[in-house]
């Protein structure tokens, strides 16, 4: 469905000095930086997949995102989507793709939701009964036509985000683009976004790209991450099989009845905070019953949690921390 | 051929959509309507009474009577007010480009530049039309103008022609910053300098600024050759009936120019962090 090839995206800047001085000093030379936000990033996604970007800010995944969708042109590299070049031949690609960043909307900001809807509907010229069809459906899933008539200045962020979800499918797209579509949103709203994603690609098998910097989501939606730092991909695959590679341990959290919490040769103590202490241990040396019943010969123990390497062990370990 | 009639098509009837919407923002805005048909309006009203305080006191400019300024003057406040209509957004390209408004204009299936001018299309600017076409009228009657389908043709090709060119500039001016990636807020200023190079006959200017205003930035064409030439007055330079086709001429080479600068701007645009 989408082939990203040796895509390279550079900026150039200008760096500034410091006060009045450097300002004035930088009229008049012309230094200017190159940055490498985007290096050589090459991948295929099938169609039906939900792909998670993950990566600290300025990494380049918004720049990745953006070269996909359209928006940035690249600097070498191309990218493919159902086999055309969305560089050369924009404007018959983007038919095919939807886009919806958090932080920014394409509603009408002074008109009802659904005159934007409208719009949209003259825009990709949608048959009124496949326009009908489609509000049905997110109106099962996102309830939309409760706020159909709610002008967008008086939206909430949530309902907002909903209304520029439905927005991004009125096309019926076969592939969608969402650049940190959680930012800002409450729990229900996050539950009812991660749902919409699922339903979607379930029901339309609609392509799912996304960046995200919550977790959850990423848990909850990809079965592949493509992590990124410094512009250049360091893992890209299977969730679980990464998290089995590069942080394959599990933490034992454990109370004891006094502040005196002991050492054992199997694991790591990585925090101890009077009665609770924190250990870490690899999942192919020992279990977690063993190192509890070990631990418990040393001191007494009153209680026991183990917790699973998540993605942000993931994270932090791919962003080298 | 027929791609081409069906996409026309397309965009037209986007366009109808956007007018519709825009009618329902006013709508939804009444109060601005009464400050918008009130100031507008008066605006060039008052300017046109200055014309006429001048003229009376000095009996002509330039070899230009009362009448003829009338008819010079009504031109361009008409292609001022179409070129608020379809054009103004572009006064305001800077910040689109710095904030990273085009995103989604370039997410969607249809012209860039398309979407940027008529997504935004500034209706108020029917406030512009109003003193233009009364000042227009007024000088037509003054200079006595035999008003037949040829000359009605020769005014709506100038007309056209002079928004393409004003248009033209706007873009020309507001893609600099896909280069410079600075907003500069030149409204105002090109306001100033096109009001003073088309209200008046710009022969009454130095040279060298004609040339300018000829041949560097066609300023000139938006309505002093085409009137004068219309009108018989003498500007000894281009003159015959159909100068009001070179402005229309010019300006879809303004529009051409200016469309390749912006596309090629479009190329280094960066869009805006999140």
């Amino acid at each position: 469905m989408i082939d990203v090839q040796n895509l390279c995206k550079d900026y150039t800047f200008k760096r500034k000095e410091p006060g009045i001085r450097g300002a004035v000093k930088s009229l008049f030379t012309n230094k200017r930086e190159l940055i490498h936000a985007v290096r050589d990033l090459s991948f295929h996604i099938d169609a039906g997949e939900i792909v998670g970007f993950i990566g600290p800010n300025g990494a380049g995944k918004s720049t990745t995102i953006k070269m996909m969708s359209g928006i940035l042109t690249p600097t070498k590299g191309s990218v493919l989507i159902g086999g055309e070049d969305i560089t050369r031949h924009r404007k018959e690609v983007v038919r095919n793709i939807g886009v919806v960043f958090g932080q920014r909307s394409q509603l009408n900001w002074d008109l009802r939701l659904g005159e934007s809807f409208e719009l949209l509907k003259h825009i990709y010229r949608i048959k009124q009964s496949d326009y009908e069809e489609t509000l049905d459906v997110m109106d099962s899933i996102l309830g939309i036509k409760e706020i159909i008539d709610k002008p967008v200045r008086q939206m909430s962020l949530g309902q907002r985000v909903k209304g520029d979800l439905v927005a991004s499918m009125l096309h019926s797209p076969s592939v969608l683009f969402l650049d940190e579509p959680t930012i800002g949103l409450d729990v229900s709203s996050k539950y009812a976004l991660r749902k919409f994603i699922k339903e979607i690609n379930e029901v339309r098998k609609t392509t799912v790209i996304l960046t995200t910097h919550d977790l959850g989501d990423i848990q909850e939606l990809c079965e592949r991450i493509i992590i990124i730092n410094h512009g250049v991909m360091m893992e890209d695959g299977n969730l679980s099989q990464i998290i089995d590679r590069i942080a394959p341990f599990k933490t034992l959290v454990v109370e004891y009845y006094d502040e005196i919490a002991p050492d054992h040769p199997s694991c790591e103590m990585i925090e101890h905070d009077g009665n609770i202490a924190k250990y870490k241990f690899m999942k192919n040396d020992t279990t977690a019953a063993d190192l509890i019943a070990e631990l418990s010969k040393l001191r007494p123990i009153r209680d026991v949690s183990i917790e699973e390497a998540g993605i942000d062990d993931i994270i932090r370990i791919a962003y080298g921390e | 051929m027929k791609k081409a009639l069906c996409e026309l098509g397309h965009y037209f009837e986007v366009t109808m959509h956007v007018i519709k919407m825009a009618f329902l923002t006013i709508i939804e805005y009444p109060s601005n309507i009464a400050g918008w048909l009130i100031s507008n309006p008066l605006q060039f009203i008052v300017g046109f009474a200055t014309i006429k305080f001048v003229v009376e006191a000095f009996g002509e400019i330039n070899g230009w009577n009362y009448g003829q300024l009338a008819f010079l003057y009504g031109i361009s406040v008409i292609s001022h007010a179409l070129s608020m209509i379809f054009f103004v957004q572009g006064w305001f390209m800077g910040y689109f480009v710095i904030e990273g408004e085009f995103d989604r204009y370039l997410t969607r299936p249809l012209g860039v530049l398309y979407q940027f001018f008529f997504t935004n299309i500034n209706i108020f600017g029917i406030t512009d039309l109003i003193p233009g076409i009364l000042v227009f009228v007024y000088g037509c009657v003054k200079c006595q103008v035999h008003v037949n389908a040829w000359f009605l043709l020769q005014v709506i090709v100038m007309l056209i022609g002079a928004t393409l060119i004003r248009g033209g500039i706007y873009i020309l001016i507001g893609s600099t910053s896909f280069h410079t990636r600075n907003a500069v807020d030149f409204g105002q200023y090109t306001q100033e300098i096109m009001d003073k190079t088309t209200m008046y006959p710009i022969s009454m200017y130095p040279e060298s600024i004609q040339f300018i205003l000829t041949f560097l930035i066609p300023i000139g064409w938006v309505s002093f050759y085409p009137v004068s030439s219309l009108l018989g007055i003498g500007n000894g330079f281009a003159n015959g009936l159909l100068v009001p086709f070179l402005t229309l001429l010019i300006g879809i080479l303004m529009m051409l120019l200016a469309g390749a600068y912006f596309k090629a701007g479009l190329k280094k645009y960066e869009s805006a962090g999140n």
